[in-house]
């Protein structure tokens, strides 16, 4: 019987209630109406003029800031394989991750072009000298990417307002968990940091990745 | 019956084309079955009986001695951490002023019949919770179990990916599961987990969770 009476440490080390307090009135009240309960759902799909029309502002802003990172994932990658640091079952299990990456960044642009958004311009990224010299360092710094573009997902769930892209931002956000865990693996850390993902908010994973983003700083 | 149902954890075929992702998720998302969660708390009281069914599998798992090393610490701290969800979404429960539903009997087979064996039934639960999470999402109106319902739902991709890396599996297919997450409905995933419920509170809770 795995019950037990106290209360886990989960939620910011709030009890449920405590944590859902803090939640904002108004964005309670939209994102309850918008993603609703199974008629809602069954209503709403790419191809129901609804579902285009759900898509506010906030929306597209929080896709183009999801673009961003992945331009970042996407590139960063792109150079690691290209310089050739990995072998054997480490470069089995990196490469997939730079299609994935590449595969989010080709979504999203759709996704914000049929929405009637402008997809953000792709930045021109820096690293520190090195990254992709060897093998502790590439694999390294794609393990903090992995960890923030996972916090960055986690931190936009109750912002989003459309149910389809919840519902598509959760899959992209759970092979980014994917990505984490192994890198984490890989470079002798933790894969299992917490029992919930942790949030960050859009600052700031902004000041984590401005560094990687030239002219940005 | 197979031990595992490898029918829903079908790998490299559940990979989605890259350009259409999002596009075939909205469509497929829709085609979830409208009436599978009436409210937060059947989509609770469903994720609560998936990770009581994980949570004694792994403390069958790790007692049964036959992992070492690595591969013993990383499904330690799977098991706590399953664990933690029970505990998390127990408490919810109860603090929506609902009675939640108690830990169904469970027959675990031949799972632990070999390392091989547990790492292969291990790897099929953590899949079919992680798309089990994603096919709910869409039922969950609070935002606040929302944000801790993906929460979850990202450490059991954790898990999934971890378990498909220490079994030997390849990446795509096996560590992966395309560049994104497959929701499955409701009835899938209890098709998938019937094969370990068993007695009279397995026979309850199925009652509870498919009510």
């Amino acid at each position: 019987m795995p019950r037990r009476r106290q209360v886990p440490e989960l939620f910011g080390g709030q009890p449920v209630i405590a944590f859902r307090q803090e939640i904002d009135r108004r964005r309670f009240l939209t994102a309850a109406a918008i993603v609703g309960v199974g008629g809602t759902l069954a209503a709403t799909s790419w191809r129901d003029p609804r579902a285009l029309a759900q898509a506010s502002m906030s929306d597209l802003d929080i896709l183009n800031y999801a673009l961003t990172l992945e331009y970042l994932e996407a590139d960063f990658y792109r150079q690691g394989l290209e310089a050739a640091i990995l072998e054997g079952r480490e470069l089995e299990l990196v490469g997939p991750i730079a299609d994935h990456e590449r595969a989010h960044v080709e979504a999203l642009t759709d996704t914000i072009t049929q929405l009637g958004g402008t997809p953000a311009e792709l930045p021109r990224f820096t690293y520190p000298d090195g990254t992709f010299e060897e093998r502790d360092a590439f694999l390294s710094t794609a393990s903090t990417f992995e960890e923030l573009g996972v916090t960055a997902y986690h931190g936009q769930i109750t912002a989003i307002e459309s149910t389809d892209l919840l519902a598509a931002a959760a899959a992209i956000a759970g092979v980014e968990s994917r990505h984490a865990a192994i890198l984490a693996d890989l470079t002798g850390g933790n894969p299992f940091p917490a029992p919930v993902e942790a949030t960050r908010t859009m600052d700031e994973v902004l000041a984590a990745a401005q560094d990687f983003i030239e002219g940005s700083r | 019956m197979g031990l595992t149902r490898r029918t829903l954890v079908k790998g490299a075929a559940l990979s989605i084309p890259a350009a259409t992702a999002l596009n075939l998720l909205g469509t497929r998302f829709a085609g979830a079955q409208a009436s599978d969660f009436a409210n937060d708390v059947e989509v609770l009281q469903y994720a609560l009986t998936l990770e009581h069914l994980e949570a004694e599998f792994y403390r069958q798992a790790n007692a049964a001695g036959l992992l070492s090393g690595k591969e013993a610490d990383y499904l330690q701290r799977i098991g706590a951490d399953e664990e933690a969800h029970v505990v998390a979404i127990w408490t919810t429960v109860e603090q929506l002023g609902a009675v939640p539903v108690p830990p169904p009997g469970v027959d675990f087979g031949q799972a632990f019949a070999s390392r091989e064996s547990l790492l292969d039934s291990a790897f099929t639960f953590e899949n079919v919770g992680v798309s089990a999470y994603l096919g709910a999402a869409g039922f969950i109106s609070d935002p606040a179990i929302l944000q801790a319902a993906a929460g979850i739902f990202g450490v059991e991709a954790r898990h999934a990916a971890i378990l498909g890396s220490i079994s030997g599996r390849q990446a795509e297919g096996g560590v992966y599961m395309g560049a994104t997450e497959t929701p499955l409905p409701r009835a899938d995933v209890l098709a998938a987990v019937q094969p370990f419920l068993t007695g009279a509170g397995g026979a309850a809770d199925e009652a509870a969770v498919t009510s």
